[in-house]
């Protein structure tokens, strides 16, 4: 079972975790459709393609589910993986391919040890219980 | 399916790839920040770092902040690197006081992005009401043309605006500035202010930036965050213009501020 990496904007780092998974190839798709609902403007855009350059990503262009369906098909891979985000916008993506791929995120180092908290509004809240773990190294992990 | 490059003749070059593979960007739109991608760029600022110095100067717009938000934004930097080598660079005999502003700085990074997490939702939308004695109708859809154009009534202003659109950066209180003064000076929505911030900031994050808004604006706050030019001038002299005569809407006692900028309002 053949497996594919897409690296998306939120984690452009060689030692990102999600490289630690077995894969035969690891792709970013530069979607400008994508940047423009995110409102990257040029300034952006150069700055994310600079960091693509060091990486072991091949990089395509186009629309990110084609490509992706494509890229996956034509590795006949039948698994997905890539970094955990919060942006919807990654995630309905992800969704969106699980329908013909396994999907598989893989969370980046974390800053505190600590799970999530039901109903976070205020920092302080947060910051009662990070606290100490922020102060350790690699946050108590 | 075309593989695309990844090695070009120049900087020029790659910013003319950038440009053809992007038909959405207006033609208008022409700087580059000199601030460079890739991680070791990143790693060199990260090397640099000084929390203890930070502690002291962070909110001076001259301070000794870090530059490493791009970097952390996009992944070429942990929040986890960043803590471990302030930990190592915090006093010998241990005590963490010196180095907890930093620390905190980061951390708030990591909140915002569990509350964006758990929230997706909150990113585009007003969390609570407005706590300005106006309601969100009050407030104009539109970044007016001035702020665009760095044109602003405010010299102050007008140097924050050109700094974000032609470095892509801005300091933390500079970005408290420019907020505060585009929703309660303008009346504009705090929308409109974030998508302005996205467009130019390498930085640009729904969440931090999203959610900062909203606390400048007070619908994820309990009042809403302004300045008066006496602030300004202690935390932005020399860099930013300051006198009192360029920045006129600006200058006043607190008090005297928050009758003209919320004369129905309630804040303390
Ligand atoms: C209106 C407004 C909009 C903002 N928009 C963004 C944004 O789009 N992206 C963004 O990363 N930050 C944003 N911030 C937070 C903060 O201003 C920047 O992270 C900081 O100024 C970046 O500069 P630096 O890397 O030199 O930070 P330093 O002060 O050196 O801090 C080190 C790192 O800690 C994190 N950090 C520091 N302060 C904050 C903070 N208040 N909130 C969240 N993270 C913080 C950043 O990752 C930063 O790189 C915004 C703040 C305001 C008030």
């Amino acid at each position: 079972m053949s497996a594919l990496i897409w690296l998306h904007e939120d984690a452009l780092r060689a030692a990102h975790p999600v490289f630690a998974e077995p894969h035969e190839r690891a792709v970013f798709i530069w979607d400008d459709a994508y940047m423009a609902a995110m409102d990257y403007g040029l300034k952006r855009r150069v700055f994310l393609y600079e960091s693509l350059l060091e990486l072991p990503v091949e990089i395509y262009a186009g629309d990110t589910i084609e490509t992706l369906e494509a890229l996956a098909r034509a590795a006949q891979a039948s698994c997905l993986i890539s970094p955990h985000t919060p942006n919807p916008r990654l995630n309905h993506i992800m969704e969106a391919l699980s329908e013909t791929l396994r999907v598989q995120r893989i969370a980046d180092d974390a800053f505190v040890d600590l799970p999530p908290q039901e109903g976070l509004r205020r920092f302080f809240k947060y910051w009662n219980k990070a606290k100490k773990l922020a102060f350790t190294r690699d946050g108590g992990a | 399916m075309e593989v695309q490059p990844k090695t070009f003749a120049d900087r020029d070059a790659l910013i003319a790839h950038v440009r053809a593979l992007s038909p959405s960007l207006s033609p208008e739109e022409t700087f580059v920040s000199d601030t460079k991608g890739g991680r070791d760029a990143g790693q060199a600022l990260l090397q640099n770092i000084d929390p203890i110095a930070y502690g002291r100067s962070r909110d001076y717009l001259g301070g000794a902040v870090s530059y490493l938000s791009p970097y952390i934004r996009h992944g070429l930097i942990t929040l986890n690197e960043a803590r471990n080598l302030a930990l190592e660079r915090g006093p010998e005999d241990g005590d963490a006081k010196p180095i907890e502003k930093f620390i905190q700085e980061l951390a708030w990074r990591d909140f915002w992005q569990r509350v964006y997490q758990q929230n997706p939702d909150w990113i585009w939308h007003d969390i609570e009401d407005y706590k300005t004695g106006f309601t969100a109708e009050d407030y104009a859809d539109t970044l007016p043309d001035d702020i665009r154009q760095a044109q602003t009534d405010c010299a102050a202003i007008n140097y924050f605006i050109t700094s974000l659109q032609t470095t892509g950066y801005l300091h933390n209180h500079a970005r408290m500035y420019l907020a505060a003064y585009i929703v309660h000076w303008r009346r504009v929505k705090w929308q409109a202010g974030a998508r302005f911030f996205l467009a130019h900031l390498l930085d640009g994050d729904p969440a931090s930036n999203n959610l900062s808004f909203q606390w400048v604006a007070s619908t994820f706050s309990n009042k809403p965050y302004f300045f008066n030019l006496e602030n300004l001038q202690k935390y932005a002299h020399p860099q930013a213009p300051c006198d009192a005569a360029s920045n006129q809407p600006l200058s006043g006692s607190y008090e005297a501020l928050a009758e003209k900028l919320f004369p129905y309002g309630e804040p303390a």
